[in-house]
């Protein structure tokens, strides 16, 4: 009624954001699918130190993204309808999806802070674990093992991390090796290289730098992806929702 | 007689011992390795060419042995006092070098022959590892230094034929060994919030409060402002007593009497559509509009 001109256009503008947030709504379902499924298979080490609310934001991320592409493509239906009551349960479930994506973004920075914040988490988790007969403790001596051999690393921060400090390992096999085996090259057929000079410790047969900026990028990439895609994901909503509700008021 | 009494007497005066000679070199960490230092072994450089400009050497270089000495605080001046005696090798046995109410706080232990350390190594990265035996029991064994101390080392040329120090190095630099750290001592508390961390949490909870309260706003305006959209209450409010429910519009070309919607409901009288189409309806004569004709029905 009042000015049918400016509610068609507004009509068009709504529908365009939806459709731009249906499609970006399915891309951080995507993402956040790539995150639940751990690539890199770190998650025993957010997993064991009871903090894994980075892969708990990517599950709900799972769950928004994709309600985020529903939602959106009812609301372009809901638009073209013009009716109030379309418009009104379409902002409602936006709104409650909206929470959601807020919870996953703030709870995965949150825990990455906490997990690398700096190296004392991953370094007394695997002081206390690496080796150690329990389900906790062969988790992390496979995790820690993986990593090791692919990244060409030792310790967390260095290979003094092992003898500096006390640790499982060390009470287990400490007369014998500084650290772990896994820490010294070996040949195309596994086989250690030279496992004498890997106990002495020549920069020639071990790896010497620490494996905690390898396992501090991939956590934090993940959490990238949660939090900052959402984060720009839910400020694109929070302005289209706000011209929704525009559009909502010159309905009717 | 006398002068020869005198002359003997002078000859049989203690003739002093053949002094230990102190070379100029000093023992040293080898910096290359990982595993130069623990907690309770250290791993030294090998003793070349240290004693290879001695002369008058009652041993060749292959039957002259070095030995190493470690020794902790009380230990350097304890065996710089006893390294003259013949039986120094046997003097302070590992097991209880360290151990008891007065320990000697030192031990000795071979390293090899002479002849095994040229000047010229054939091959690089030679180095020798004090305490690889780990907790052994014998006299002379290469065992574990106490964890957490700081030895001090000295190279020893000893004659293999009578067990005697023949030449010395000077004392190494205490070197200090690791003390075992508890894992436990770790912080893993609070590691500092990143600024992403505030930055997201702060501007989707603004966003989240301000939604909020946009759409508790949208619903109290519309919801309950248009609640009752009954018959003409909105008309009738604003147009006050404005009642009629048909009326012609005098500003159009043609004429056509204009229905009022908001009587739409109590329509009891007939409209434009369903009235009988004779001229006599039309009441005014849109070319003389000012003038009002009346006509005969």
């Amino acid at each position: 009624m009042a000015s049918r001109g400016g509610l068609t256009w507004l009509m068009i503008i709504v529908i365009l954001c939806n459709a731009f947030a249906a499609a970006a709504g399915l891309a951080l379902f995507a993402l956040a699918i790539w995150v639940a499924v751990d690539g890199y298979k770190l998650y025993p080490i957010s997993g064991v130190s009871g903090k894994d609310d980075i892969f708990a934001g990517a599950w709900i991320a799972i769950f928004t993204g994709f309600a985020y592409f529903c939602t959106c493509i009812f609301g372009i239906y809901a638009a073209r309808k013009q009716r109030r009551s379309l418009m009104l349960s379409y902002l409602i479930i936006m709104f409650i999806i909206f929470i959601f994506e807020c919870a996953s973004c703030i709870t995965a920075a949150t825990n990455r802070d906490y997990l690398v914040g700096n190296s004392n988490v991953v370094k007394k988790q695997m002081l206390q674990y690496y080796a150690e007969d329990s389900t906790k403790g062969r988790e992390i001596t496979k995790t820690w093992n993986k990593v090791m051999q692919d990244v060409e690393c030792c310790g967390t921060d260095s290979p003094l991390d092992w003898v500096e400090y006390n640790s499982t390992f060390r009470q287990l096999y400490g007369t014998t090796y500084p650290w772990p085996l896994n820490c010294c090259k070996r040949l195309s057929s596994f086989e250690v290289a030279d496992s004498q000079g890997c106990i002495i410790g020549q920069t020639s047969t071990m790896f010497t730098r620490g494996c905690f900026t390898h396992i501090e990028s991939v956590l934090s990439r993940y959490t990238w992806a949660v939090s900052w895609y959402g984060f720009s994901v839910q400020m694109f909503v929070f302005f289209m929702l706000l011209i929704a509700m525009v559009y909502f008021t010159q309905l009717g | 007689m006398e002068v020869y009494l005198v002359l003997c007497f002078i000859c049989m005066l203690p003739i002093p011992a053949k002094s230990i000679t102190t070379v100029d070199c000093k023992p040293a960490i080898n910096e290359s390795l990982a595993a130069k230092i623990t907690i309770n072994t250290v791993i030294l450089q090998q003793p070349r060419c240290c004693f290879d400009n001695l002369t008058n050497l009652p041993c060749t270089s292959n039957t002259c042995e070095i030995w190493l000495v470690p020794a902790v605080d009380t230990g350097l001046s304890t065996f710089d006092a006893n390294k003259a005696s013949s039986a120094i090798l046997s003097l302070s046995p590992y097991p209880t070098a360290f151990t008891g109410s007065s320990p000697a706080n030192y031990f000795l232990t071979k390293v090899g022959l002479q002849s095994d350390f040229p000047c010229v190594s054939p091959s690089p990265g030679g180095y020798f590892r004090v305490g690889a035996d780990g907790a052994c029991s014998t006299t002379n064994c290469n065992g574990f230094l106490p964890q957490g101390s700081s030895p001090s080392f000295k190279y020893l040329l000893v004659d293999s034929v009578n067990k005697t120090v023949l030449a010395e190095t000077k004392w190494s630099d205490s070197i200090a060994l690791y003390t075992l750290k508890d894992p436990g001592t770790l912080g893993d508390g609070f590691a500092g919030r990143s600024g992403a961390m505030v930055v997201i949490t702060t501007l989707l909870s603004v966003a989240a409060a301000v939604l909020l309260l946009f759409l508790i706003v949208v619903l109290a305006l519309c919801c309950c402002g248009g609640k009752s959209k009954g018959s003409g209450s909105v008309v009738g409010s604003v147009m006050g007593s404005f009642r009629i429910p048909r009326y012609d519009t005098h500003h159009l070309k043609d004429p056509a009497p204009y229905d009022n919607p908001a009587y739409e409901k109590e329509r009891k009288y007939t409209t434009q559509d369903t009235l009988p189409k004779t001229k006599a309806t039309s009441a005014v004569n849109p070319v003389t509009q000012d003038t009002i004709k009346l006509q005969k029905i």
